[in-house]
């Protein structure tokens, strides 16, 4: 498999684009996206008995070697050491330098030559084709004054800039692939492999996507586990941070569950896969990762447009400097000033500037589990002002607990323990909140036989020779079982309050009426304050009923709050805040939420394992990750700043140098050293990103245990406890 | 001349804590099968690459001394007061920096060896060693060019000497002494193939400490003393003005 076939480059992971270098490498074909990426790939990875690599170090360091004696001797000349009585020895030395600056141009400047050619062909005009028309004047132009005898050569000029923008290129390159640093481990995996133990104890590698349901993968220390699967062997701790977006390590041992992404930390673990390696949702991250990489988000397409509009501008530019100065001025200044300007424009930063920020940008989150599906998604995500959210499975569990018991005068332990009685035969997520209550607060559950569901009802069964009934009021009705009015009153009104229901019965008479409201996310209510600390506006919109929706909302704080909402009337709300919010999020749980979370600006869909392909969301963050929520912010407005201060800074210095550099104040080859900064200091503004923090692990910790848990409910009076809807 | 010949000797002792580094390359640029003759010409390609780069970074370095001094460009210098600030100002800037290589040297202050050790480490460096086993002729050019560059506080300390003489020609002769300096031992590690006595390789480095904090403290007082300009031409002969 070939890199090229993927669009990205081999060194630096940024899209190879139209202007793809392709070269034979170790014996394959590689994509490079520039020139400089091709010499540090090389002077990287390249293999010491392979010629090829070494080759190209060689025309390096021989070209290094002309140019810098080229450079010697013109120092010596501007330094006055030629003068007086040593003067006639310059034309000798000019006859030096043109022998030493031809093959130096002919080493150096290939690569920008060959470029420009090809881009040529194909009827663009590339920043290395004002490279190469400076370069060619000043040499051209040095040629001619060596045959006329006149004094004055620029070798040096052509030579020291070609050094100096392969110096730079290089540099820029070596930078760029520590962004890619991240990345790397996330597009390894299709050609990751995984070591298997055959039945009859031999071991071989194949590739992880070759690996079938029921195979034996042997995974060492620090490697990471390629499938998923059930430990069969050893005890280790494995990092899931990419899964989970929790960097806590995670215990393993003997059955538990391993999933593919995560790296084994300590120990040797033998897993039995439990699908195919290609199928996991690690397998899908990577694909979707190299499919946000590959694509160009806005300023990023802009920034190229400017780069392509600018090089005909700056050749104008160079050209008219060229006439007006030759007025004043001898020819050969007036085209030192003309190659200058062009070796200063070559924008070369600007279309670093967004793609290398973004890459970054989306290789940190998607370290943390959060997946950004395409580049434009990062960068509105910087913008956003409005973030709505769904309610169930995103602000809630969409897992009920008990929160009140009324009863008719009968203590709530008899009825938790009647009621458990029942619901422990049951399977119903409304009876599992019974049972957890019961357990939670130490209550036995009463023994009963002939226990029975009935569908769309209840349960019922016999107790101590009576029969107990536990379900909604048809239930009731149907056994005729007396309702006290009181109680009947408690009931409609948690059922208009958005709570679920149970009566409970026995001795033909319902005795009292468990309300039962959804689980709180446990991270919601921080998460949303911390977002509300960046300055975002919150709303809920939900399919649910006002009064549940409200609660919520006020439990977290969020004023804005429409309920009731068919997926159309989510649609429809979204637009109406978008006119007066610009941008806006939705945050989903990806199932029910498709449609909305495709119509807005930024769709973020929250915990659900479904598969990524046919994800709507261009944002999707791990099962559980609603905190990783505002560090995720936080990361794209500081990829989006990095951006703007990148283009900024390389505007302005294009601007502030080609301004200089017509008015005549700047030396081609300090031109050239300018030029080759500016695509570093960007490099280097843009590896600022490196030190972003981490995800505050601020999570409580969330066992199974805890997901049934009724703490803080059990005896209060309904709608005491600020909770959530059952969906 | 004295002069050049102080910076030759500093060069030279100095070469032998180059040992370290340098002297690996050296070694793995090992011996032409053709024989002896090969062998040696290989060497000495080599070290003219290196050779090569120190004398442009010295060019280089005196230029800039040049630049700073006259402000005027490369074609003028002048010789009146206020020009002879900058002249000291440099002279103070290099002659500090030699004395803290200097006692670098004799293990007091280890800022700058980490800091050289920390960049030598690098991929760069090692992948530099590509072109260590490649049979092609030129190979040991190119190695000795980049090999010029690989951060070294000797010559950081010369590259600031030769910025203090703040003239392009005695700027290279500088740079050039020392790198002539070296070419002894790091022919030996190469040609020879054999280890000095940890023992004298510490003599060496003492005494390259002991060369460099004299150039150092010359330097300096260039740049402190009344009238220091001549004084240290008139101690070490000067160099060409």
């Amino acid at each position: 498999m070939t890199e090229s076939a993927e669009g990205l480059c081999r060194h630096c992971l940024l899209p190879v684009g139209l202007r793809a270098l392709q070269q034979s490498m170790n014996g394959e074909s590689c994509a490079f996206c520039c020139y400089g990426c091709s010499i540090a790939f090389q002077v990287k990875n390249g293999k010491t008995e392979e010629w090829e690599a070494a080759w190209l170090l060689i025309r390096l360091g021989v070209g290094g070697f002309l140019s810098m004696n080229i450079m010697l001797f013109s120092l010596l000349i501007y330094g006055g050491v030629f003068t007086g009585a040593d003067a006639r020895l310059l034309p000798f030395i000019d006859v030096l330098l043109l022998v030493l600056a031809t093959p130096a141009v002919a080493i150096l400047g290939g690569p920008f030559l060959r470029e420009t050619l090809l881009e040529g062909a194909r009827g663009r005009l590339t920043s290395s084709a004002l490279i190469v028309l400076g370069v060619g004047a000043a040499y051209i132009y040095s040629i001619l004054a060596v045959a006329a005898g006149n004094a004055q050569v620029y070798f040096d000029t052509a030579t020291m800039v070609l050094m100096l923008f392969t110096l730079g290129r290089y540099l820029e390159a070596a930078g760029r692939a520590r962004a890619a640093r991240d990345l790397e481990p996330l597009l390894a995996a299709e050609r990751e492999s995984v070591e298997v133990v055959r039945d009859d104890g031999s071991e071989l590698r194949i590739p992880a996507r070759e690996v079938e349901r029921g195979t034996l993968v042997r995974v060492r220390p620090g490697e990471r586990i390629a499938v998923d699967g059930v430990v069969v062997e050893g005890a280790s701790h494995a990092d899931e941070a990419v899964i989970t977006g929790e960097s806590r390590p995670v215990h393993k041992d003997i059955g538990t569950a391993v999933v593919a992404g995560s790296i084994n930390l300590e120990g040797p673990l033998l897993i039995r896969s439990s699908g195919s390696g290609g199928a996991t949702r690690w397998a899908q991250i990577c694909r979707s990762v190299r499919e946000a990489l590959m694509q160009r988000s806005p300023i990023h397409r802009l920034a190229d447009r400017a780069v392509t509009g600018a090089v005909p501008g700056v050749l104008l530019l160079g050209g008219l400097t060229v006439v007006y100065w030759a007025q004043w001025l001898p020819l050969n200044r007036a085209m030192l000033m003309g190659v200058a300007v062009l070796v200063v424009a070559c924008p070369c930063a600007v279309g670093l500037a967004a793609p290398l920020a973004t890459s970054l940008g989306i290789g940190r989150l998607a370290r943390h589990g959060c997946l950004i599906r395409d580049a434009g998604a990062l960068e509105a995500l910087a913008r956003i002002r409005l973030l709505a959210f769904d309610k169930t499975g995103t602000l809630t569990l969409g897992r009920a607990r008990v929160v009140a018991i009324e009863t008719d005068g009968t203590t709530t332990t008899d009825v938790l323990a009647l009621a458990a009685g029942l619901e422990r035969h049951s399977e119903h997520g409304l009876g599992l909140a019974v049972v957890a209550a019961a357990s939670a607060c130490g209550v036995e559950p009463a023994p009963a036989h002939d226990v029975r569901a009935v569908p769309g009802r209840g349960i019922l069964g016999r107790s101590d020779g009576t029969t107990v009934a536990a379900g909604n009021l048809d239930l009731m009705h149907d056994l005729n079982f007396a309702i006290p009015p009181g109680l009947a009153a408690c009931g409609r009104r948690a059922e208009a309050s958005g709570h679920s229901v149970i009566y409970v019965g026995w001795g033909e008479k319902a005795s009292a009426v468990i309300s039962l409201d959804d689980e709180p996310v446990p991270e919601a209510s921080a998460t949303i304050e911390a977002l509300r600390d960046r300055g975002l506006h919150m709303a809920v919109l939900t399919g649910d009923l006002a009064p549940a929706a409200c609660r919520v909302a006020a439990a977290l704080g969020i004023a804005d709050v429409r309920a009731g909402l068919s997926p159309e009337g989510k649609r429809a709300t979204l637009d109406r805040h978008r006119r007066s919010r610009d941008v806006v999020a939705m945050v989903g749980d990806g199932l029910n939420d498709g449609p909305v979370l495709a119509e807005a600006d930024v769709g973020i869909a929250v915990g659900n394992a479904t598969d990524l392909a046919r994800e709507t969301a261009s944002v999707v963050l791990p099962v559980d990750g609603l905190w990783l929520l505002p560090w995720m912010i936080d990361v794209a407005r500081a990829v989006g700043r990095t951006v703007r201060t990148n283009l900024l800074w390389a505007f302005g210095y294009n601007l502030v140098a080609l301004t200089l550099a017509a008015l005549g104040m700047l030396q081609p080859i300090i031109a050239a050293a300018v030029m080759a900064g500016s695509s570093i200091l960007v490099v280097l503004n843009s590896l600022r990103l490196e030190r972003l923090p981490d995800p505050l692990a601020s999570r409580p910790p969330a066992g199974p245990a805890d997901a049934y848990s009724v703490r803080r409910s059990i005896g209060f009076p309904v709608a005491l406890a600020p909770t959530v809807e059952r969906g | 001349m004295t002069y050049y010949l102080v910076v030759f000797a500093a060069g030279f002792a100095g070469s032998f804590h180059c040992i370290g580094m340098c002297g690996g390359f050296a070694c793995g640029l090992g011996r032409d099968l053709r024989g002896r003759g090969a062998t040696l010409l290989r060497h000495l390609i080599y070290n003219f690459g290196r050779l090569t780069t120190y004398c442009f970074l010295g060019a280089l370095a005196g230029a800039l001394g040049q630049v700073l001094c006259t402000q005027q460009g490369l074609t003028f210098r002048l010789l009146d007061g206020s020009l002879d600030a900058a002249e000291r100002i440099l002279a103070i800037v290099a002659g500090l920096l030699m004395v803290a290589m200097a006692l670098q040297f004799f293990g007091v202050l280890q800022v700058f060896h980490r800091l050289a050790v920390g960049f030598g480490s690098s991929t760069f460096a090692q992948s530099l060693r590509s072109l260590l086993t490649t049979r092609s002729r030129v190979a040991p050019l190119a190695f000795g060019v980049f090999n010029g560059f690989l951060p070294c506080p000797l010559v950081y300390a010369f590259a600031a000497e030769a910025a203090s003489t703040s003239q392009v020609l005695p700027g290279l002769l500088t740079m050039a002494s020392f790198g002539l300096g070296t070419f002894p031992a790091m022919l030996m590690m190469g040609g020879v193939g054999r280890m000095l006595a940890p023992a004298w390789r510490q003599r060496g480095v003492r005494f390259a400490g002991a060369c460099i904090l004299l150039l150092g403290l010359i330097t300096l007082g260039r740049g402190l003393l009344p009238l220091g300009t001549h004084m240290s031409h008139g101690l070490l002969g000067g160099h060409p003005a």
